[in-house]
């Protein structure tokens, strides 16, 4: 009778306890400040529009544009295939599938760097791996691969050779420059994309 | 064994398997396992087509090879042990003496045909659903609960000669 | 941080392994509690032994103790559990044909398994049985699977149904099992228990 009447005690003490505790439901940031810091001392997160481009004319499969400005600003311009997550929307269930994610290389980009780097923050913070920031954003696309400016006679051969991409590029993307010219591909080294199992639930059952 | 520190252990034992794997204990899910790979030896087309067994052999994966088989090998060996430390291993059927021997293997074998058909439309069996699911806190859990062991009572009257 | 396996903190290949040893501890415990006696499982519907509900009850409500405490000290992150998916007809009329072959044949896939090994034949015999009625369902799929597709509601917690919180949730389940246990006694003592 006793061992029972304690053990019933027992039971009953830890039921109120956990029935007053509140529920530990915060998703935990898995990168601590430190390791934040030393991320992105490298800046291996920005892409550059150049680059951009280069993969964009040779339709690469693995890369997937996320715009994340509001969507009357999507609505208005938005690169091609590009989805809208807007920044408010960026911790909504919906896009989870899509941020964290082992298969693409998601190059985040808004009107200029800071918002896109805001959500990339969040996002690293988050654990999510292969998101990217597009450098200088919407803006600095559209001047040097829309509207690239010529560079004077007198550059050095690579800044002519850029040039010259940028024009090809802006062609494809319909911006001002015609030109008829032959663009020298530049192959950039695309970083590898961290492909991992995705921390699926366990299937369970039966 | 007290039956309360048996339970205790046997949460303990539930708690550890989530901790290590992050899922419960099963046992009809491991019968079902060899039944689609028997099927799939004898008529593999019959297997394929239809839409209960070809979902445990797409793409040439081993039905055989899951969790809940191994851990039902270990649910025999550790009964085994446990009977042969207590001094409880022998063959035999175990019934009331009013009825049959026979009888009882006729009741345990319809009984097992009834829980075989019922635990694979309830998606899991008193330990995989209702064990496992009341300790996730599972609708599920709890709704299987209520309706194996209600309907048991229900029908305890009809069948007391059996057992008492 | 658990569970360990899904957050690749101990390697698959674990996984199996410690399947079979999971395997073993709830052999051996429903084993030493007697579930191997097709008797001692069908008590507790006449009320002469009412160790099914014991061990089942006190075995659940130590589980969801132990996962929200793990919960509580940040060693388990209960979001990567698995919750069994509530499929509503399916886990109502599944259940009552449980049921009834509990009632009928006084085992559960569990238990038979642990009677078999101790040399029960009819454990064996249920077991058999349990072939034949999977096999049953397999091949009458097409004509029962509207049912067992319908009121799909997901993986629902009863906590989340009602509104409540899992701790109260659970506070309330351990106060029903104590009272259960309390009812149970008295019948164990009311309605004795004759050898045979």
């Amino acid at each position: 009778m006793i061992p029972r009447l304690l053990l019933s005690a027992v039971y009953f003490g830890l039921g109120i306890i956990i029935a007053f505790v509140p529920e530990n439901t915060t998703k935990p940031f898995r990168l601590t400040a430190e390791q934040m810091l030393n991320e992105v001392k490298y800046r291996s997160e920005m892409v550059s529009s150049d680059e951009l481009a280069d993969w964009m004319v040779n339709q690469d499969p693995s890369i997937q544009l996320i715009d994340i400005r509001t969507p009357k600003e999507f609505d208005q311009f938005h690169l091609e295939n590009a989805l809208n997550i807007p920044l408010s929307q960026i911790l909504d269930e919906e896009w989870i599938d899509f941020l964290d994610q082992g298969i693409k290389m998601n190059i985040l980009y808004s009107n200029g760097t800071t918002l896109a780097h805001e959500a990339w923050m969040i996002s690293r913070q988050l654990g999510y791996e292969n998101n990217y920031v597009l450098q200088g954003g919407l803006n600095y696309w559209t001047e040097t691969i829309l509207n690239p400016s010529a560079p004077s006679p007198y550059s050095a051969d690579d800044e002519i050779a850029k040039y010259e991409f940028r024009k090809g590029a802006s062609q494809y993307f319909g911006g001002e420059m015609k030109s008829t010219n032959e663009s020298k591909k530049t192959k950039t080294d695309k970083p590898i994309i961290k492909r991992r199992k995705k921390k699926k639930a366990p299937q369970g059952g039966c | 064994m007290n039956p309360y520190l048996a339970g205790i252990l046997l949460g303990l034992v539930l708690v550890a398997a989530f901790y290590f794997t992050g899922r419960g204990l099963g046992a009809s899910g491991a019968v079902k396992s060899v039944v689609v790979s028997v099927v799939d030896v004898v008529a593999p087309d019959h297997a394929n087509n239809s839409g209960f067994y070809s979902k445990y052999i797409g793409d040439g994966k081993n039905p055989l090879k899951t969790w809940l088989v191994f851990e039902v090998l270990g649910v025999l060996v550790g009964g085994f042990l446990s009977g042969a430390f207590a001094g409880r291993l022998k063959l035999k059927v175990e019934h009331h003496p009013n009825i049959t021997s026979k009888k009882r293997l006729i009741l345990a074998g319809i009984g097992g045909v009834l829980f075989g058909y019922g635990s694979q439309l309830g998606r899991g069996c008193t330990s995989g659903s209702a064990l496992t699911g009341m300790a996730v806190l599972s609708v599920a859990g709890f709704v299987s609960m209520m309706a194996i062991f209600g309907t048991a009572f229900a029908f305890a009257y009809f069948f007391r000669r059996n057992w008492i | 941080m658990g569970p360990l396996i899904p957050q690749e903190i101990i390697a698959e290949g674990w996984n199996f392994l410690i399947a079979f040893g999971v395997g073993i501890g709830f052999g051996f415990i429903l084993e030493q509690a007697g579930f191997s006696s097709s008797r001692k499982l069908a008590g507790v519907f006449y009320g002469y032994d009412a160790v099914v509900l014991k061990v089942f009850f006190t075995g659940a409500i130590t589980g969801m103790i132990g996962l929200l405490y793990l919960s509580l000290f940040d060693w388990i992150d209960l979001n990567l559990i698995w919750v069994n998916p509530t499929y509503l007809w399916s886990a109502i009329i599944g259940g009552i044909i449980m049921g009834a072959g509990f009632i009928v044949g006084g085992f559960c896939p569990g238990t038979s398994v642990c009677a078999a090994a101790i040399g029960k034949i009819d454990a064996m015999v249920f077991f058999g049985g349990i072939f034949i009625g999977i096999l049953l369902f397999g091949e009458t799929f097409e004509w029962i699977k509207p049912l067992y597709m319908a009121e799909y509601w997901g993986q629902i917690k009863l906590s989340e149904l009602i509104g409540i919180s899992q701790g109260l949730l659970t506070f309330f389940i351990i106060i029903a099992a104590l009272l259960m246990f309390w009812v149970a006694e008295m019948a164990e003592k009311k309605f004795p228990q004759k050898e045979y």
